[in-house]
């Protein structure tokens, strides 16, 4: 311990303040330390000489005083109007709200979510009786077109109207329409029906889950070699790579695609589309990665040019121009 | 901190044993520790949640409430002014402008610190103020002066059974006393309060760091300062 910590020190530990393991330290120094030694019994006598100056008891008549004035101080406040008193009552409740934040966001979240929730349900249950009672019981009325495929399981809906045809001289009304039916199939990936509705699925607007399932399916499959024909799954993950909305179905279609970017000029294109405009950074490191094997061809190396001057990311722009300085070993 | 290259000045005064360190508790058994510690918390708690009780009626408008919160914390309140400015008049002040202030702004308080802390942060604010004006008056700090206009020795009225018997002690006292105001006085208007919170009102640097708004370390090191000055300012003295 150096003298000028210890003089820090005696004066903490003298007003109390040091830790128990530190006093220690401190007198062990003191031990071999004569001046800080000295310095301490200097302090000692200054707390001394400083009870010279004693803190006295304030008067009794000083008390009474105070106290007095301070009455006829408060008594000569305005009282508050009830707007104030109002006003008051609502900060101090904002204050409570204020001092729990955590709670009250959590009971917020619970409570709309819990309001959504009871909607959502009771909606749906109202549609689903209003459509079993039109069905059953009421006059021709227009029909609801759904257009969205509906669960395993569920009744089938109207998919759409494809005619109307009024008979004459009569109120009757003859209309046709499909309905959705909901199926399942299983079978293997081999099979031609399984993987037709998986490209079906590639397509699918409403579920992210059923686009990013059926990609990667069909990536699995064209990464293993398992008939992977130039029309069909590769369109299927070419398309989804190029216009999927979620980065992470568009990954999953580029996964797919690597094992053809030598030979299939078209994929090499839709990789460098990717490399020059997906939004996700990732996506188009990736992109650069896949292009390793054709980094020689002409229009690739066009390509990363563009990419070191224009892209935003400098990892990128990086990784371009060490993918360009590599000439020698391009094919 | 850097220590100055000057070696401080020696006081010739003995030091009694008893003060080497702040003093050890008396050791008590066990059990009787146990008992005591439990009974003084559950007292503790008991007075905090009055107290919390009595806050949220002041805040709800409750004058008798507010009153009482007032009783609690009054002769604190005028101890300290008082010694810290040395003027009856300037205590009542104080102690007036505190309340004041308090009874105003009580809607603000949110309970994340005790009221004790938040009392004290008021009225140490206004005892700095006041220092600050001293500071650039200059006024006489040696004596008190009460509402009449009368000088008071404050070291006077201290009951000390030895003047009687020795007046010459007593002179003594005195003098020093003054000197030791003289000393305080010179102290910045920040290190004579965090002195006076520290040594006088014994407080916790950590409170201390509260009441005006900043660290724990800045409240050492400003402790650190004001007892380095003052030894230089008593420096030789019998």
């Amino acid at each position: 311990m150096s003298c000028e910590l210890a003089h820090e020190q005696i004066v903490m530990a003298a007003y109390g303040e040091l830790p128990g393991e530190q006093v220690n330290e401190l007198e062990r120094h003191m031990a071999g330390c004569p001046d800080c030694a000295a310095e301490r019994e200097q302090l000692l006598a200054l707390k001394e000489l400083a009870c010279a100056h004693p803190v006295l008891e304030p008067p009794a008549n000083l008390v009474a005083r105070s106290r007095l004035k301070l009455a006829e101080a408060l008594d000569a406040l305005p009282p508050r109007r009830w707007y104030q008193r109002l006003g008051q009552r609502i900060m101090n409740n904002l204050s409570s709200l204020q001092a729990a934040p955590v709670a009250a966001c959590l009971l917020l979240a619970i409570g709309a979510g819990a309001g959504s929730l009871g909607g959502y349900q009771l909606a749906r249950n109202h549609a689903a009786r209003a459509a079993a009672a039109t069905a059953l019981n009421a006059p021709p009325q227009p029909l609801t077109v759904q257009t969205q495929p509906q669960a395993p399981g569920a009744p089938a809906a109207i998919a759409n109207v494809s005619s109307i045809v009024r008979q004459p001289n009569s109120h009757v009304v003859e209309v046709s329409y499909n309905q959705l039916v909901p199926r399942q199939i299983k079978g293997s990936l081999d099979d031609p029906a399984i993987r037709q509705l998986l490209m079906l699925a590639t397509r699918n607007s409403a579920s992210t889950g059923v686009r990013g399932d059926s990609v990667e399916l069909l990536a699995d499959e064209c990464r293993a070699g398992h008939g992977c024909p130039a029309t069909g799954i590769r369109d299927a993950l070419m398309v989804a790579l190029r216009n999927d909305k979620n980065a992470g179905v568009r990954q999953k279609a580029l996964a797919g695609l690597e094992p053809y970017v030598a030979q299939d000029v078209r994929v090499r294109n839709a990789i460098l589309e990717a490399l020059m405009n997906d939004a996700e950074p990732r996506i188009r490191t990736a992109a650069i990665d896949i292009l390793q094997p054709v980094q020689g061809d002409t229009s690739v190396r066009q390509v990363l040019h563009s990419v070191v001057d224009t892209d935003q990311n400098p990892y990128i722009r990086t990784v371009s121009r060490q993918v360009l300085s590599r000439e020698p070993e391009i094919q | 901190m850097a220590t100055d290259a000057v070696s401080y000045p020696t006081f010739p005064v003995a030091v009694p044993a008893a003060l080497a360190w702040p003093a050890v508790r008396k050791v008590q058994s066990t059990l009787g520790m146990a008992a005591t510690t439990a009974m003084d918390e559950a007292k503790r708690a008991q007075a905090r949640e009055s107290e919390m009780e009595l806050i949220r009626e002041a805040q709800a408008g409750s004058r008798a409430a507010f009153d009482a919160l007032v009783r609690q914390y009054e002769h604190q309140v005028l101890r300290l002014a008082l010694h810290l400015t040395g003027s009856e008049h300037d205590a009542e002040d104080i102690y007036q402008e505190a309340f004041l202030k308090a009874f105003r702004y009580i809607g603000n308080f949110r309970f994340e610190c005790s009221f004790y802390t938040w009392i004290y942060r008021i009225v140490t604010n206004l005892c700095l103020d006041q220092l600050r004006r001293r500071k650039t008056r200059r006024e006489d700090r040696a004596v008190t002066v009460n509402l009449s206009g009368d000088e008071i020795d404050l070291l006077a009225s201290v009951s000390d059974d030895r003047s009687f018997s020795n007046p010459a002690r007593e002179l003594d006292r005195k003098q020093l006393g003054e000197k030791i105001q003289a000393a305080l006085d010179k102290l910045t208007p920040r290190e004579r309060m965090v002195f006076e919170l520290k040594h006088y009102q014994g407080l916790r640097l950590r409170a201390i760091g509260e009441m005006l708004n900043t660290t724990e370390e800045t409240a050492k090191n400003t402790l650190f300062r004001a007892t380095k000055k003052l030894r230089l300012q008593l420096a030789g003295l019998r």
